[in-house]
């Protein structure tokens, strides 16, 4: 199996460098010509992504997944990038947000004075969080997974070398320290939630009828915080037009000493129902085109050793670390 | 496994009683699966010795605050020396410490 922190990015960085060449010498026209040419070709090539594909759209669909079907996704996956390029070029006003549902949810964390965090996941666009700036009254940052993103990051942060400040990268020891920085002095902080690579501290939840791995890092982070959690997306709903929703998730996430487990998987499960509605609502606007629900166990470390007997599953489970997460 | 019961009986001796008092902080603050008196001072912290990651440091970081009245910056260039290991730790919490 790929890892995913290599496959998706790296299989896609191609796609990029091509279409940021389109955006820069042919008009929107023949971008949009092209577009469909460059979904067949990732159909054709990329069988990991077409399998992926095949099986999340089953699972969400309900139905026999057509061929249709994949292009119609991967062309969705496609145009978000291409969106995405263009709100890092400061071109965010060709992007139509049509309506922004829980504003006020986050006006209410923010008046706290304590910052929040922001959940999201690889569902439609998190960069369109960039168009919240303007609204927004403190900084937001976005902690991100950069030392092995790719070409992909690299391309978009020449895009816009200012976007690079407001990136916390995670794999620094000090990298949740200055998280805990940003946050004290108000700043909203967004965490992408939903992928649990190899070696990430994971815990399981039912995704679509299936147990999924999910990384427990982001809830144990926003935990440790202590502050307002709320949830992100922004959805793909027409040609460059996208429909933003801030929901309420915690009002601080607590894990008692006691039962600290349960309580994660009880948080993790949360946010697993959430994502699993939102990809009922939008299926097309999920962007994992890796195998899901099929994930390596984690590693062990001495600190949380795999333990095999039967009563300590659910700690090893939970055991590793998070540096590899996120993304 | 608690600390009467370990079996690098060594391990403890080589310890400071600081070192000891640390090294509880960090077993009790990050919920590990190990007793203090396994933590070797000089070996490391994060990555490949004990396995620690960020968000652990991060609760680390907290938890000394608490206890001893410390900041830990993010942008204290000695980070990486300060978190080596439990004795860098130690001398540096020992050095700093408010309470």
């Amino acid at each position: 199996m790929s890892d995913w922190s290599r496959s998706p990015e790296r299989g896609a960085s191609w796609l990029v460098h091509l279409m940021l060449w389109l955006m820069r010498h042919l008009t929107w026209f023949a971008s949009g010509i092209v577009l469909p040419g460059i979904t067949a070709w990732f159909y054709l090539t990329s069988a990991t992504a077409r399998g992926a594909s095949t099986e999340y759209l089953g699972r969400v669909l309900g139905r026999r997944v057509t061929p249709l079907d994949v292009l119609r996704h991967i062309h969705v996956f496609a145009s978000s990038i291409l969106d995405r390029a263009l709100l890092l070029t400061g071109k965010a006003g060709t992007i139509t947000i049509e309506k922004i549902n829980g504003l006020e949810d986050v006006d209410a964390a923010v008046a706290q004075g304590r910052g929040c965090v922001l959940l999201g996941a690889h569902l439609g666009s998190f960069a369109v969080l960039r168009t919240m700036r303007e609204r927004c009254p403190v900084p937001i940052k976005v902690l991100m997974y950069r030392a092995n993103a790719g070409a992909y990051s690299t391309v978009m942060e020449r895009l816009d070398p200012d976007a690079a400040q407001d990136v916390i990268p995670i794999g620094d020891i000090q990298s949740m320290l200055r998280v805990h920085e940003a946050v004290a002095a108000g700043c909203i902080v967004g965490i992408l939630a939903d992928r649990a690579p190899t070696g990430a501290r994971r815990t399981f939840a039912s995704f679509f009828g299936r147990q999924a791995a999910f990384p427990v890092g982001p809830f144990v982070l926003a935990a440790s915080l202590g502050v307002p959690v709320l949830l992100f997306q922004a959805v793909r709903t027409g040609k460059r037009r996208y429909q933003v929703t801030f929901t309420p998730f915690a009002e601080r996430i607590t894990l008692r000493r006691a039962c600290r487990d349960a309580d994660l998987s009880a948080v993790v499960g949360r946010y697993a129902r959430w994502l699993e509605q939102s990809c009922r609502a939008h299926p097309f606007n999920w962007f994992n085109f890796f195998p899901f629900w099929e994930r390596a166990e984690h590693v062990p470390t001495k600190a949380r050793p795999l333990v095999p007997a039967a009563a300590s599953a659910s700690r090893a489970r939970l055991g590793s670390k998070f540096d590899a997460a996120a993304g | 496994m608690n600390i009467e019961t370990a079996t690098h009986p060594a391990e403890i001796a080589m310890q400071s009683p600081f070192e000891q008092e640390l090294a509880m902080l960090i077993v009790t603050a990050l919920h590990l699966e190990i007793s203090p008196a396994e933590i070797e001072p000089v070996a490391p912290l994060f990555g490949d010795g004990l396995g620690l990651d960020s968000i652990d440091a991060l609760e680390l970081a907290l938890a000394i605050s608490r206890e001893f009245g410390l900041e830990l910056k993010s942008d204290d260039d000695r980070n990486r020396a300060i978190f080596a290991n439990l004795r860098a730790l130690a001398d540096h919490v020992e050095t700093h410490r408010t309470k």
